[in-house]
């Protein structure tokens, strides 16, 4: 991995984007319009390298590991290139044409918060800092 | 104005996977290069308005008189492809027994054909779930052989690698891409063109120039799309104009398909920007076609943008002919936009939003707002776009 020490630094510093994503009415309503239950997986950059998110019924709760229940949703992609997307540097359409996201169900729905990723961009740097993680900001 | 340093990306790919074959009457090569193909046993996908107007009649005269067989004809595709179209096309292809398409027509019948030639060739028949998956690139494998005869100068679909599909369910058009669902063969014969009424040859053609335009002012511009998106500038600005006033003029007809095509392979690589977001919302609520509204918002996301990158709309003035090789940077961008609107007089499009039904207020605004923030061809909007801007943006256009 290029920006990760180890499996668990990139699952610490995305749920703590999730924490801060929450608080933003914005994105935090978006992702209820989700309404799925997803599977963000990095497991190609070790087996507990992965985080769920789930968006159903008016509540968003992020959760480290695969969820216990069957996903609406599984995006595949290493560390590295989630790092990449949270940080407004990977754009996710064309990840997805370059095999870089694979993606599993229905992403209709997330896919209407890509124009948002500058934004998260802005909440992900700061959950960086507050996780003394500077030196991964992208710039 | 010297020619400007014009940034990009540090890394892009550039794809075009189809042949294109022009000429007036290339439809006679048709049987040859089918069979090339390994086809044989031919279903053509086309709609009604094609067929009445005797369009389609002259590609099946092609197949009659040639070693193909004629499985049947589906010509019941509506504006927009749609997912029952596509579903039953799909069990149309099987049900006459065909191992490849002839396409012919305008966006809606070649998108829902690429759709249906996703079907067959994985063995599938919902394309529903297919579609909410947006990208179809895992394990993506050929398709069936796939030949397409646009019908109109506008779209380019017989060359992008993607469909818009239209949810009549949820009112929304979902973007899908698959490596190999364009034509394997586009066949840009101007002859077919002819015919096409002079309204919906400029809203067509307007299409066709705001994928050259957003194509290379998109943050994903770079410079081999650059090239093709300026040429077709270059082409539309001085043959629409021909092509809607003189209907039979097979060298305005030619050079606005072949201009269409290039706007397509520029535009497939880099995607568009605000005035296809906004285009998209104004035909999933309000059934405006997808020309008129590309037409309708470009000058006015043009002039949003400008600020953002000068340097781009400068070249892009340049390309539509305008002397601007006086003029600093800022003097050359902003005539583009003075430009397209002459355009848009000389072709006779003095539609707005308020022609369609649509009222200036919270219930008509909120929705499409909403609806164009999330569609994905405004992330690569040169400027970013808030919510607020797409208000602003709607509110001008009535
Ligand atoms: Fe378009």
């Amino acid at each position: 991995m290029e920006y990760w020490k180890d499996q668990h630094e990139p699952i610490t510093a995305f749920l703590k984007l999730f924490e801060k994503a929450k608080e933003d009415p914005e994105l935090s309503e978006g992702l209820k319009k989700v309404n799925q239950l997803i599977w963000f997986d990095y497991t190609e950059d070790g087996s507990d390298c992965s985080f769920h998110v789930d968006c159903r019924n008016g509540q968003v709760v992020a959760k480290q590991g695969k969820p216990s229940e069957e996903p609406d949703l599984i995006m595949s992609l290493s560390a590295d290139d989630a790092h990449r997307s949270w940080s407004n540097k990977l754009n996710p359409v064309m990840a997805i044409t370059r095999k870089k996201i694979r993606v599993k169900g229905s992403a209709t729905g997330l896919l209407k918060l890509a124009p948002k990723l500058k934004k998260v961009a802005l909440i992900y740097e700061q959950a960086l800092n507050e996780l003394n993680f500077l030196d991964k900001i992208l710039k | 104005m010297k020619f400007p340093s014009i940034g990009f990306e540090p890394f892009f790919s550039w794809v075009n996977r189809t042949r294109i074959l022009y000429a007036p009457s290339v439809r006679k090569e048709l049987a040859f290069e089918l069979s090339q193909l390994g086809g044989s046993n031919v279903v053509l996908f086309t709609d009604k308005g094609v067929s009445k107007a005797g369009i389609s009649q002259k590609i099946v005269e092609q197949i009659s008189n040639s070693e193909l067989k004629l499985a049947g004809i589906f010509d019941n595709i509506q504006q927009d492809a749609r997912m029952t179209n596509i579903n039953d096309g799909a069990e149309y292809y099987r049900s006459c027994g065909a191992d490849c398409m002839v396409v012919v027509g305008g966006g809606s019948v070649m998108d829902t054909a690429k759709a249906v030639n996703i079907l067959i060739g994985t063995g599938l028949d919902d394309f529903k779930p297919l579609a909410e998956q947006a990208g179809l690139w895992e394990d993506a494998k050929p398709l069936p052989p796939h030949i397409a005869f646009p019908t109109t100068a506008g779209t380019g679909c017989e060359v992008t690698n993607a469909m818009v599909v239209l949810d009549v369910e949820s009112k929304s058009k979902l973007s899908v891409t698959h490596p190999y669902c364009n034509s394997d063969i586009a066949m840009l014969d101007p002859e077919l063109t002819l015919s096409l009424p002079p309204k919906i040859t400029a809203f067509t053609g307007m299409d066709a120039l705001t994928h050259a335009i957003e194509g290379v002012s998109s943050v994903g511009a770079e410079p081999i799309a650059d090239a093709l998106g300026l040429h077709a500038i270059r082409l539309i600005s001085k043959y629409l104009p021909i092509a809607v006033n003189e209907p039979e003029n097979i060298e305005a007809r030619g050079n606005m398909l072949i201009a269409s095509t290039m706007a397509a392979m520029c535009f497939c690589n880099t995607m568009t920007g605000a005035t296809h977001a906004t285009a998209h919302a104004l035909g999933a609520l309000h059934g405006i076609p997808h020309g008129m509204a590309n037409a309708i918002m470009l000058p006015l996301v043009m002039e949003f943008n400008i600020e953002e990158c000068p340097e781009r709309y400068a070249v892009i003035a340049d390309a539509l002919g305008l002397q601007v090789h006086e003029d600093e940077i800022s003097t050359a961008a902003s005539k583009s936009v003075q430009a397209i609107r002459e355009l848009k007089e000389l072709i006779g499009l003095t539609e707005t939003l308020r022609d369609y039904g649509v009222k200036n207020d919270p219930e008509h605004f909120g929705p499409l707002v909403e609806l164009a923030a999330s569609d994905g061809q405004i992330s690569y909007n040169p400027r970013y776009v808030e919510e607020n801007d797409l208000l602003r943006l709607f509110n001008q256009a009535i």
